[in-house]
C-alpha cells in the first residue's frame, strides 16, 4: 500500500504517503503547504526546536523527483512560511537544492505565506492565480468556481484513528464532490481534523502507507 | 545553661502564677502540660504530641516562662517556629496572653515572609525575647554576619506543628537550622510540637539527638459516621466526586451550627461548594470556600469569620487542616476517602471542642468501594495504626542552600561543616563524597558550567569558605524560602483585588473570553500579564475548573493494608461493608475477591481491547511505576501497544490484544527481580528528572526565580532549568544536582520503595487468575480512568494493519 489511485474528473492521480499526489498524464507532482523555514521562526521567537526540518524536506522531495521523474514540481501554496533574509541558512539549502534539479519546472501557486518571502529569486516560477490545467483548477484556497475539479492544500487536512487505547492524529488526503485537499508537506505544521462524511474520500497518511478511511466509520 | 530543680521553692511559686492564670479560666493544666514543664526546667528536649485543642501551646510554652520569671534578662529567649505564615498571627496573641499572665516584660514579634518593615527593624535591633517565625525566615537570620551574637541568649527553641514540617524540604532546612544554632549553643532546648504520627520517635530524633515524648493522656474518642446509600438508591461503582450525595451532605450541614465540609481536591472543593451554594438555603455569606490557592487576604477573613461564628460551613482542603481551633465548628464532613488514618483523625479533631466531648466525622463516599475504605479507615483508627511521616534524608539541594546561608554568615571550614550538618538526623549517613561534590558545585559550578561566573558563589580563601560577591548575597537571601513556590500565576480582578494562583498550565490553556470556576466564583479571563491573570466576574459558569498539580495523595499504606483486611473480612459487621455486601457477592461470583495472602489478576475483552487488571492495593503512585514495568515486559514477550491506568487499588494495561497469559506467566512479570532495571527502561525517568529538576535547581540555587517584581515566567524557569539539566546530562553527569532529581523522582513520584515491598510481597501471596466475561466490581472503576501513559514497540505497519482491519469491519 505505497500508493493509492483515485480518479477525478476522469482523470486519474496517485496518492503517495510522502503526502505528495501525482498526475501521471500531465507528468506532474503536486506537494501542498510546505513552510520552509517554520523551525527557524520558532527558533527566533525562543522556542527550542530541532535544526534541519528543512533539510529533512528537501531530501523527502528528491526522493519523490527520483520515483516519479516529473517534468513539473507544483506547490499549492504556502512554500514559506515566514519571513526571511537571503543569508538565512535554509534559503541557501533551497538554493542548492533547486540547481540540483534544473531539468525540473518548480513552480508555485501562492499561498497566504508567501507574501513573506519572494520565490522567484530561488528559481522558482511563482503563478499569482490559480492555474488551470486541464479539467483541473490547481489552487491554495480550496475555492470553487464551479468550472473544475479544484485541487488544494491550506487547510492541512487530518483524520484521528483509534488503535486498541490510543489515538492517532494522522495528516490525510481529503476528496469532495468538487475538491481535493492535499495533507500539509511540511515537518512542523499542525492538523485540522476532517470528519468522516459520505461522499467524502479520506485517505490517512501514515509512516507505514496509507489507510483509506470510510466514511460510515464508527469513532 | 543552669536549670532549676522542679522541687524548689522558687520553681514552685512562678509554676503556681501560671497555674493561677488556668484557674481564672476555670481551668488546671494538664498532666502532660505539667510534665513538659517540668522537663523543661530539667534541661531536656522533648516532643509533645496531642491532639489539636488539647493545649500543646501553652505546654511547650510553660517552661521557659517559668524559667524567664527565675531568670529574667533581655535579648532573644525563645524561638517560635511556625509552619504558616497565616499561623503567626494567632499564636503570637496566644503567646502574648500567656506572657502577659506570667507578668513578664516580654516583647513578642513576629518575623515572617511579610512582616512588616517596622517589625523587621525592631527584630534587626534585637528588640524582643519572643520571636514566631518560619523555618526560611530562621535561614534568612542565619545567613547574617551577626547571627551567632543575635542569638547568644537563646534558651530554647519550639517547632509548632512539626508533623506538617518533618517530610519536607522545609523540615530538613529547619534541621540544618537548628544544628547552626546548637552549635554556639550547646544546652539550647529543642521541643516539638506534633499530632499524633506513626513514627513519633523518630519524629523527635530528627529535632533533637534525645529527649522526652509527652503524650496527653486523655484520648479524645472520635465517631466515623457514614453516608450511606438508601435501599435501592443507585450509587455510582466509580468517580470522584460524589454530588449525588449533596441532599445529605446539605442535611448535615444546616442541622449544625457550624461546619466544615472537607475535599481531598482544590478542584473537588470549588465543585462542592458551588454544588452547595446551588441549593443554600441561607445567606449566601455564610457559606465559603477556603484552599491553598486562594489569596491570602481571602482565607484569614474566611478564617476570622469561622472564628467569630458568623460562617454557617466552609468547603475546604488540607489548607485547614492544621492551625488555629475554631470553637464553633460542630460538624465535620469528609468527602470521598480520607487517604490517611492520620488526616481522619486530624480532621475529625477540628469538631467537638469542648471537653469530653468526641469528635465526629461524617464521611461521604464518592462511589461504593469507598465505604470499604471509610470501614478500614475507623478500624485502623481503633487498632492505632496511623502513618508515620519519615524525614527525608540527603537532600543535597537543600545543602547547597544551606552552605550558601554558612558562608555567609560567617564563613566555614570544609571538615568542620561537615562535622556538624552529619550530626542532624538528615545528614547522618551523608557520604563525604557527596558534601563535597555539593561543595564542587558551589565553587564552580561543576565541570560543565565552570567557565561561568555567576555559577562560582563560595569562594576559599585559607580552608574558609565565604561569599565575596554582594550579588550573590542579595540574589541568595532573595532565594531563601523558594522551597514552597510553585511558579503560579495570580488571579485578580480588572479593578485590582486579588483572588488567590493558579498554575500557570491551566491559564495557557485558557484564552482571553473564556470562563471558569475559581475561589467560589464564575469568572472570565481578561487578559494575561507578568505572570498575572487578569479576570472579571461572568454571569454563569460555562468552562472549566482548574485543576493543580499533585492534586491526588495516594491512598496510605496503613489504610490500604487496612482496607485488604476489610474487604477479605466476609464476616465484617460495619454498616458500609453491610450496604456493599452484594457489590462484593458480584465480585465473588464472576471473578474472585482475594483474600490478604492472595494476589488477584483479572483479563477481560472488551470492544475496545483486551484488558489485564492487577490489585495490589499499593497506592496510585507505586501503581504508575509497577504498570509502566508491567507494559514493559509484556512488550517484550509480544510487540504491541500497551496503554495503562491506575488507581489506589490497581493497574490496568489495554492493547488491542494481550500476548495469552495465565497464573505462572503474570507470576514471572511481577517478579521483583531486576525491578530497578526494569524501571529505568520502562519509565521515562529522565524525562521525569528533567521536570523535577527545575525545583531542585531552584532550591540549590542554580536557577534565580528573579527578583520579586520581575518574576520570570514559569515557562522561561522551565526553559532555563531544562536547558541546564540537558547540559549537565552530557557533560557532567555526575552532578550531584542530577543525582539529586533522579533520586526524588524515585522515591516520590513513584514510590519506589513500597512498590518493591508490594511486588515482594505479592510474590509470597497466591496468584489467582481470573478471565471475567465482563467487567467486575474491582475493575470497573479502573477501566474508566484515563490512560496515563503507553509502552510501545510495535512498528506502523502493524499498527496500519491493524486499524484498515478494524475500520473495515466497522465500515461493513
Amino acid at each position: 500500500m505505497t500508493a493509492h489511485i483515485i480518479e477525478r474528473a476522469g482523470e486519474q492521480l496517485l496518492l503517495h504517503p510522502e503526502r505528495a499526489l501525482y498526475w501521471p498524464a500531465q507528468r506532474m507532482l503536486m506537494v501542498a503547504d510546505v513552510h520552509f523555514g517554520k523551525g527557524a521562526v520558532f527558533r527566533r521567537a525562543g522556542i527550542p526546536v530541532p535544526s534541519g526540518d528543512t533539510l529533512e524536506d528537501l531530501r523527502r522531495l528528491d526522493t519523490l523527483i527520483d520515483h516519479f521523474s516529473p517534468e513539473r514540481l507544483l506547490v499549492l501554496g504556502d512554500l514559506i512560511h515566514g519571513h526571511a533574509t537571503s543569508r538565512s541558512e535554509w534559503v541557501a539549502h533551497v538554493r542548492g537544492w533547486r540547481d540540483a534539479h534544473a531539468a525540473v519546472s518548480v513552480e508555485l501557486v501562492a499561498g497566504n505565506h508567501d507574501r513573506h518571502f519572494d520565490c522567484r529569486t530561488l528559481g522558482i516560477t511563482v503563478h499569482d492565480d490559480n492555474l488551470r490545467v486541464g479539467p483541473l483548477l490547481l489552487a491554495h484556497h480550496p475555492h470553487t468556481d464551479g468550472q473544475g475539479y479544484v485541487l488544494a492544500g491550506h487547510v492541512h487536512p487530518g483524520v484521528v484513528l483509534r488503535d486498541g487505547w490510543r489515538r492517532h492524529r494522522l495528516p490525510a488526503f481529503c476528496f469532495d464532490a468538487t475538491t481535493g485537499l492535499l495533507p500539509a508537506f511540511g515537518t512542523w505544521t499542525g492538523l485540522h481534523e476532517m470528519a468522516p462524511a459520505q461522499g467524502r474520500e479520506l485517505i490517512a497518511v501514515t509512516p507505514a502507507g496509507l489507510v483509506p478511511v470510510p466514511a460510515t466509520r464508527a469513532d | 545553661m543552669p536549670t532549676d530543680s522542679t522541687t524548689s521553692a522558687a520553681w514552685r511559686r512562678a509554676e503556681a502564677r501560671l497555674r493561677d492564670w488556668f484557674a481564672q479560666a476555670d481551668r488546671r493544666p494538664a498532666p502532660f502540660q505539667r510534665a513538659a514543664w517540668r522537663a523543661w526546667a530539667q534541661g531536656q528536649n522533648g516532643l509533645i504530641h496531642a491532639p489539636t485543642g488539647t493545649g500543646k501551646t501553652l505546654a511547650a510554652v510553660g517552661g521557659p516562662l517559668i524559667d524567664a520569671v527565675l531568670r529574667p534578662q533581655t535579648g532573644l529567649q525563645l524561638l517560635w517556629i511556625t509552619p504558616l505564615r497565616s499561623l503567626a498571627t494567632d499564636t503570637a496573641q496566644h503567646l502574648a496572653a500567656a506572657v502577659e499572665a506570667m507578668d513578664l516584660p516580654w516583647r513578642v514579634l513576629r518575623r515572617t515572609g511579610d512582616s512588616g518593615s517596622s517589625e523587621r527593624a525592631k527584630l534587626r535591633r534585637g528588640a524582643c525575647e519572643l520571636l514566631i517565625t518560619t523555618p526560611e525566615s530562621l535561614a534568612l537570620l542565619l545567613s547574617y554576619p551577626d547571627a551567632s551574637e543575635r542569638f547568644a541568649r537563646l534558651r530554647g527553641v519550639v517547632v509548632d506543628e512539626w508533623h506538617e514540617l518533618i517530610g519536607s524540604k522545609r523540615g530538613t532546612l529547619l534541621q540544618l537550622g537548628l544544628t547552626r544554632l546548637r552549635r554556639d549553643l550547646p544546652d539550647l532546648r529543642t521541643w516539638g510540637l506534633s499530632a499524633t504520627l506513626g513514627n513519633l520517635e523518630e519524629a523527635l530524633h530528627a529535632l533533637a539527638d534525645d529527649g522526652v515524648l509527652i503524650g496527653s493522656a486523655s484520648r479524645k474518642r472520635t465517631h466515623i459516621d457514614t453516608a450511606l446509600p438508601e435501599g435501592g438508591e443507585r450509587f455510582p461503582w466509580a468517580g470522584h466526586l460524589g454530588l449525588s450525595q449533596l441532599p445529605r451532605v446539605l442535611d448535615a450541614v444546616t442541622s449544625a451550627r457550624t461546619s466544615l465540609v472537607f475535599a481531598n481536591t482544590r478542584s473537588q472543593a470549588e465543585l462542592w461548594h458551588e454544588a452547595l451554594a446551588s441549593v443554600w438555603p441561607e445567606s449566601p455569606d455564610t457559606l465559603a470556600l477556603h484552599h491553598g490557592s486562594i489569596d491570602p487576604k481571602l482565607r484569614f477573613a474566611t478564617e476570622e469569620r469561622l472564628r467569630t461564628g458568623t460562617l454557617r460551613c466552609v468547603v475546604a482542603t488540607s489548607s485547614l487542616d492544621l492551625g488555629v481551633d475554631f470553637s464553633s465548628v460542630e460538624r465535620v464532613v469528609q468527602i470521598g476517602s480520607p487517604k490517611s488514618v492520620a488526616r481522619l483523625l486530624q480532621r475529625a479533631g477540628r469538631s467537638g471542642h469542648q471537653p469530653g466531648q468526641p469528635s465526629r466525622i461524617l464521611c461521604v463516599p464518592t462511589h461504593l468501594l469507598e465505604l470499604a475504605e471509610v470501614a478500614a479507615a475507623r478500624r485502623a483508627l481503633n487498632e492505632g495504626h496511623l502513618e508515620p511521616r519519615h524525614p527525608l534524608r540527603g537532600c543535597l539541594d537543600v545543602l547547597a542552600q544551606h552552605l550558601v546561608t554558612l558562608a555567609l554568615g560567617g564563613g566555614f571550614c570544609a571538615d568542620d561543616a561537615y562535622a556538624e550538618i552529619t550530626t542532624c538526623l538528615a545528614y547522618a549517613r551523608l557520604p563525604r563524597h557527596r558534601f563535597d561534590a555539593v561543595l564542587t558545585y558551589l565553587q564552580t559550578g561543576g565541570s560543565a558550567l565552570a567557565a561561568y561566573p555567576e555559577y562560582h558563589k563560595l569562594v576559599e580563601t585559607d580552608g574558609r569558605f565565604s561569599v565575596e560577591s554582594s550579588r550573590i548575597a542579595r540574589m541568595h537571601r532573595l532565594s531563601i524560602g523558594t522551597i514552597t513556590s510553585d511558579g503560579s500565576m495570580q488571579v485578580r480582578y480588572l479593578k485590582g483585588a486579588r483572588l488567590g494562583t493558579v498554575e500557570e498550565s491551566f491559564l495557557s490553556r485558557l484564552r482571553p473570553g473564556d470562563r471558569f470556576l475559581f475561589a467560589g466564583r464564575n469568572l472570565q479571563l481578561v487578559r494575561v500579564r507578568d505572570m498575572t491573570a487578569y479576570v472579571r466576574a461572568a454571569p454563569n459558569r460555562r468552562g472549566g475548573v482548574p485543576r493543580w498539580m499533585g492534586g491526588r495523595l495516594p491512598l496510605s499504606g496503613e489504610l490500604s493494608d487496612e482496607l485488604r483486611r476489610t474487604l477479605a473480612d466476609a464476616n465484617a459487621p460495619e454498616s458500609e461493608m453491610k450496604t456493599l455486601r452484594p457489590l462484593l457477592a458480584i465480585q465473588r461470583k464472576h471473578s474472585h475477591l482475594p483474600g490478604m495472602d492472595e494476589l488477584l489478576c483479572e483479563r477481560v475483552r472488551t470492544r475496545e481491547g483486551d484488558y489485564l487488571f492487577v490489585y495490589l492495593f499499593a497506592g496510585r503512585l507505586a501503581h504508575e511505576g509497577l504498570a509502566a514495568v508491567l507494559a514493559w515486559r509484556l512488550a517484550r514477550l509480544k510487540a504491541g501497544d500497551y496503554g495503562y491506568a491506575v488507581n489506589d487499588y490497581g493497574l490496568a494495561i489495554t492493547a488491542a490484544h494481550l500476548p495469552p497469559l495465565d497464573g505462572a506467566l503474570m507470576r514471572q512479570l511481577l517478579h521483583p527481580a531486576s525491578l530497578a532495571t526494569d524501571i529505568r527502561a520502562s519509565v521515562n525517568l529522565s524525562e521525569l528528572a528533567r521536570r523535577q529538576f527545575r525545583d531542585v535547581a531552584r532550591v540549590a540555587g542554580l536557577v534565580f526565580t528573579g527578583y520579586p517584581s520581575q518574576g520570570k515566567t514559569l515557562r522561561q524557569l522551565q526553559a532555563s532549568s531544562g536547558l541546564l539539566f540537558d547540559v549537565l546530562r552530557r557533560h557532567d553527569p555526575h552532578h550531584p544536582l542530577l543525582w539529586q532529581a533522579e533520586r526524588e523522582v524515585l522515591d516520590q513520584q513513584l514510590d519506589y520503595a513500597r512498590l518493591r515491598s508490594c511486588l515482594v510481597r505479592a510474590a509470597r501471596s497466591t496468584l489467582v487468575w481470573r478471565e471475567p466475561k465482563r467487567l467486575t466490581p474491582l475493575s470497573f472503576p479502573l477501566w474508566v480512568e484515563r490512560v496515563r501513559g503507553g509502552i510501545a514497540n510495535d512498528d506502523w505497519k502493524q499498527r496500519v494493519e491493524r486499524m484498515a482491519a478494524s475500520l473495515e469491519a466497522n465500515a461493513s
